[in-house]
């Protein structure tokens, strides 16, 4: 059992290490894509923008440790979220503009496809859920200690 | 602002015209209805009288501003116009709303505004200190007043005014109710503050930090008259009650005659007319209070004319001295020739001198104090008001010349001899409100401006005198009016001794506002020590608190709910093995969290009860939360080692034994009932009467087209639900961002 340093400052939050680079360059996009398909089948299987969101942030916190902070520094991460809550309360008044209820959700149907308009919803989560996480992430990274 | 104030003088008279050929304006939107709560808005004579001095002065008092407001940055300009634009449009709104709730919606804007406004210099100490004790007085009688009219709402089950007023049936089924006394009460303590009544007048006075215009507009003509102006409203619903008359008419005296006492021996000129302000002030209320409603249009449009042009015209003086002290300002008169015209008259209307408005509202006032049924009982009473009337009258007649003699005549002070006269967009304004004093004198000579100003006032069968001629068969008031001007050029004369008896005086009793300081560091004293106590940083404290909060209200629930923990079938025997081991070491995990040594143990316990309650979830086969919890656990993982990675070494806390008993106790009962009430929750008994979970899932494919009855919950049937959540996660992180940038810049 390691005890926490007690100047932090002295050592760099990311760590230098090969193996986490070479697992992470491989893990990163799969975790990706495995948040797209459980954010994608969340409306009848278990999954949806909750739980992708959380996913895509631990697939980004990933990378963070493996590459550095510094790419990811200069993104406006609250943005994401920003927008993704916009998606949501556009997905909310939409009904309201044809004289429905707030939230009144509908399904699409494209061919033998079908789309429910709580999937943009969702998608707001997924965004506002990713974009907090990375904010935080980010954040805390470039603390500099106590 | 001036385009605006000017578009709604002009609609207030068009709508007064129209009136008197088609009734009311009357327009009420629905808001609340639960509440039976109206945007109601109603064009009463009264009210839009009220509205015309608001627009009409707003008007003059912009045009003034334009050449008043040093060139700042543009943002705080801005700020200036927008805040007295915004409590132009609240004091309309207290002027015609027809509704209490709305009423009071717009009464509270003008705190507001007028908070800001009299802030405008917030760099100066005084300036905040002014604002702050304004916005604390005015705020709690707003508060007060709301819960007066909610007290009149429920009783009589409207909020409309001109329901109130003229239904007498609604008047006495609140008269009959044991809240007639409270709600009266707290209405008044409103109008008692807003209009700067004894014993709250102190707030008045300090206000004049403001920019003088603010002064001259919600500080004299506008704000201050709203007070009186509610009372004027209320008089129909509360003018029978027996406390009505000793309340109002006391507390409106002792205003007035202190306003006028204390004008007296100020020295800076804004300070003299608040306190003439508040002199005024309490004389109208007084006039309610003895039930003589017919002055108020009279005495209200008087004195926002002639105090308005004052405050104009000492708002001038300062900008050419760059001082308000009439010790250091004397012979004004030959550097400012036009501004002291102006204010010739202006002060003449305020001590009341033919030909002057002034002269004719105070005669007027003296009539209806002779003839006053209300004081006609007790001619004690009556002579002893009329006494007080006549003596503070002869002060302000005294302060008038003090006015016009001391700062315009004589040599000029070094400050004078520097003045220059001011331009035609200060000059402006207050020449108007001066030839409205002169032009009203003037045209009493005909029956005109009585009827107009009978029309204006509250009460329906107003009979004022208004004529600039006197009734020599009627010599009561005339001979009143010359005992004042006696009364106050003696004043004047021994103006040197009774100012030094005054501050002797002043000196030696404790004011009000000293009063309301201290009372005020009692409060934060208090509040202090309250927050100190409860807030005092120690998560442990926190936790204990929140728990038992939470363990109190799962024992309520459970008592509440009736289902006891005998339904509940304890037993391990239909258990799976690996469930009960997954259990066993979840229990070891726990104790590892409690006993850990250092922070990094603790996390990686605390981590690993974490994935055991997801493993525990497959056992029960739900592979939505199995899916969850991992990832939550892994992210919350990854937090706790960012920030443990910033936190300094861990010393365990040295707790007392009594500190470390409270924790075992504090733990046990969140234990036990946290265990109560899971069982419960889950126990076939209770499934059973609360079968949510069921008409979920039944619901989830037909009514939105999904098989994820969890997922479908989150996005479609509970969807509000999420949005209040995710609109708190976007805050929270807009939060973290701030806080954690902001300390690394100022780093």
């Amino acid at each position: 059992m390691t005890s926490t340093p007690e100047k932090s400052n002295e050592r760099p939050v990311t760590s230098d290490s090969p193996i986490l680079r070479t697992v992470a360059r491989i893990a990163v996009p799969i975790t990706v894509l495995v948040s797209l398909v459980i954010f994608y089948q969340g409306h009848n299987l278990p999954g949806g923008g909750f739980i992708a969101g959380v996913l895509v942030a631990a697939a980004g916190a990933m990378h963070l440790l493996a590459f550095g902070i510094e790419k990811a520094r200069h993104w406006a991460w609250w943005k994401c979220s920003v927008v993704g809550l916009l998606i949501a309360i556009l997905t909310g008044v939409w009904p309201m503009l044809s004289g429905q209820t707030f939230m009144d959700h509908t399904v699409w149907h494209i061919g033998s496809f079908y789309l429910p308009t709580a999937t943009f919803f969702d998608f707001g989560v997924y965004m506002i859920v990713f974009g907090t996480l990375m904010t935080v992430f980010v954040e805390l990274g470039q603390e500099e200690g106590v | 602002m001036v385009v605006a104030a000017l578009a709604s003088f002009v609609q207030c008279i068009l709508l007064l015209v129209q009136k008197s050929d088609a009734g009311v304006a009357h327009s009420i939107v629905p808001w609340i209805e639960a509440l039976n709560i109206q945007l109601a808005f109603r064009g009463d004579s009264f009210g839009l009288f009220f509205a015309m001095i608001v627009s009409g002065i707003g008007t003059l008092v912009g045009i003034y501003s334009c050449s008043y407001i040093p060139k700042l940055d543009p943002g705080r300009v801005g700020r200036y116009y927008a805040a007295l634009i915004a409590f132009m449009g609240a004091m309309l709104g207290v002027a015609l709303a027809d509704d209490l709730i709305l009423l009071f919606v717009f009464w509270e804007i003008t705190s507001i505004t007028s908070f800001m406004l009299i802030g405008f210099w917030y760099e100066k100490e005084d300036g905040r200190r002014g604002a702050m004790t304004a916005l604390q007085v005015t705020a709690l009688g707003g508060l007060a007043m709301m819960v007066g009219f909610v007290i009149i709402g429920v009783v009589c089950d409207t909020f409309s005014l001109s329901e109130l007023q003229t239904s007498t049936h609604l008047q006495s089924t609140l008269a009959g109710s044991v809240l007639f006394v409270p709600a009266l009460l707290l209405m008044l303590v409103g109008a008692f503050t807003k209009s700067a009544q004894w014993p709250f007048h102190f707030w008045l006075p300090n206000a004049m930090v403001a920019p003088t215009p603010v002064s001259a507009y919600l500080h004299a003509a506008t704000m201050v008259k709203a007070g009186i102006f509610l009372v004027g409203r209320m008089l129909p619903i509360f003018g029978g009650a027996e406390w009505w008359s000793p309340i109002v008419a006391t507390a409106g005296l002792i205003t007035f005659a202190l306003g006028a006492y204390q004008a007296f021996h100020e020295t800076d000129l804004k300070a003299i007319l608040a306190r003439t302000t508040l002199s005024t002030l309490g004389l109208v209320m007084f006039l309610y209070g003895i039930n003589a409603a017919s002055q108020d249009a009279v005495q209200i449009l008087n004195h926002a004319v002639y105090k308005g042009a004052l405050f104009l015209i000492v708002g001038i003086v300062e900008h050419a001295t760059h001082t308000r002290d009439i010790r250091e300002l004397t012979g004004l008169r030959h550097n400012m020739p036009r501004t002291f015209l102006l204010c010739v008259v202006a002060a003449l209307s305020m001590a009341g001198l033919p030909p002057m408005f002034g002269f004719i509202a105070k005669e007027s006032l003296y009539g209806a104090l002779l003839d006053n049924e209300v004081l006609h009982q007790t001619p004690a009473l009556q002579w002893f008001v009329i006494a007080i009337c006549v003596l503070s009258n002869a002060f302000i007649f005294a302060v008038s010349f003090k006015i016009i003699l001391g700062v315009f005549c004589g040599k000029p002070s070094a400050k004078a001899d520097h003045a220059h006269e001011a331009g035609l967009g200060l000059l402006f304004s207050p020449a108007v409100l001066v030839a409205i004093v002169i032009g009203v004198g003037a045209a009493a000579v005909t029956h005109g401006p009585q009827n107009l100003l009978n029309g204006f006032s509250s009460s329906t069968h107003a009979h004022a005198h208004v004529a600039l001629i006197p009734d020599f068969k009627n010599p009561g008031p005339l001979l009143l009016s010359l005992t004042t001007i006696a009364l106050g050029v003696g004043i004047y004369v021994t103006r040197a001794r009774v100012g030094a008896v005054q501050v002797a005086i002043r000196d030696a009793i404790p004011t009000m506002q000293s009063l309301w300081d201290q009372f005020m560091d009692t409060i934060t004293t208090v509040a202090t020590a309250f927050a100190n106590r409860w807030q005092n940083g120690s998560l442990r404290w926190y936790f204990t608190g929140t728990w038992l909060f939470v363990s109190t209200l799962g024992v309520f629930a459970l008592y509440r709910g009736g289902i006891g923990i005998d339904n509940v079938p304890l037993s391990l025997a239909g258990a799976p093995w690996y469930g009960v081991a997954l259990c066993g070491l979840l229990i070891i995990a726990a104790v590892a969290v409690a006993r850990a040594t250092t922070r990094i143990a603790a996390a990686i316990a605390i981590t690993a009860t974490g994935y055991l309650t997801a493993l525990l979830f497959v056992v029960y086969r739900s592979p939505d939360i199995v899916l969850t919890q991992i990832l939550i656990e892994t992210v919350s993982t990854i937090f706790v080692l960012l920030i443990l990675y910033f936190m300094p070494v861990w010393k365990p806390d040295k707790l007392l034994p009594a500190g470390r008993l409270m924790n075992v106790v504090v733990a046990c009962i969140v234990g036990v009932v946290m265990f109560l009430f899971t069982a419960v929750a889950t126990s076939d008994q209770f499934r059973e009467t609360r079968n949510l979970a069921g008409s979920y899932l039944a619901r989830a494919y037909a009514d939105a087209n999904g098989h994820n009855a969890v997922n479908v919950i989150i996005v479609d049937f509970r969807a509000i639900d999420t949005m209040g959540e995710i609109t708190v996660l976007v805050v929270v992180g807009l939060l973290i961002y701030g806080l954690l940038r902001s300390r690394r810049t100022m780093t």
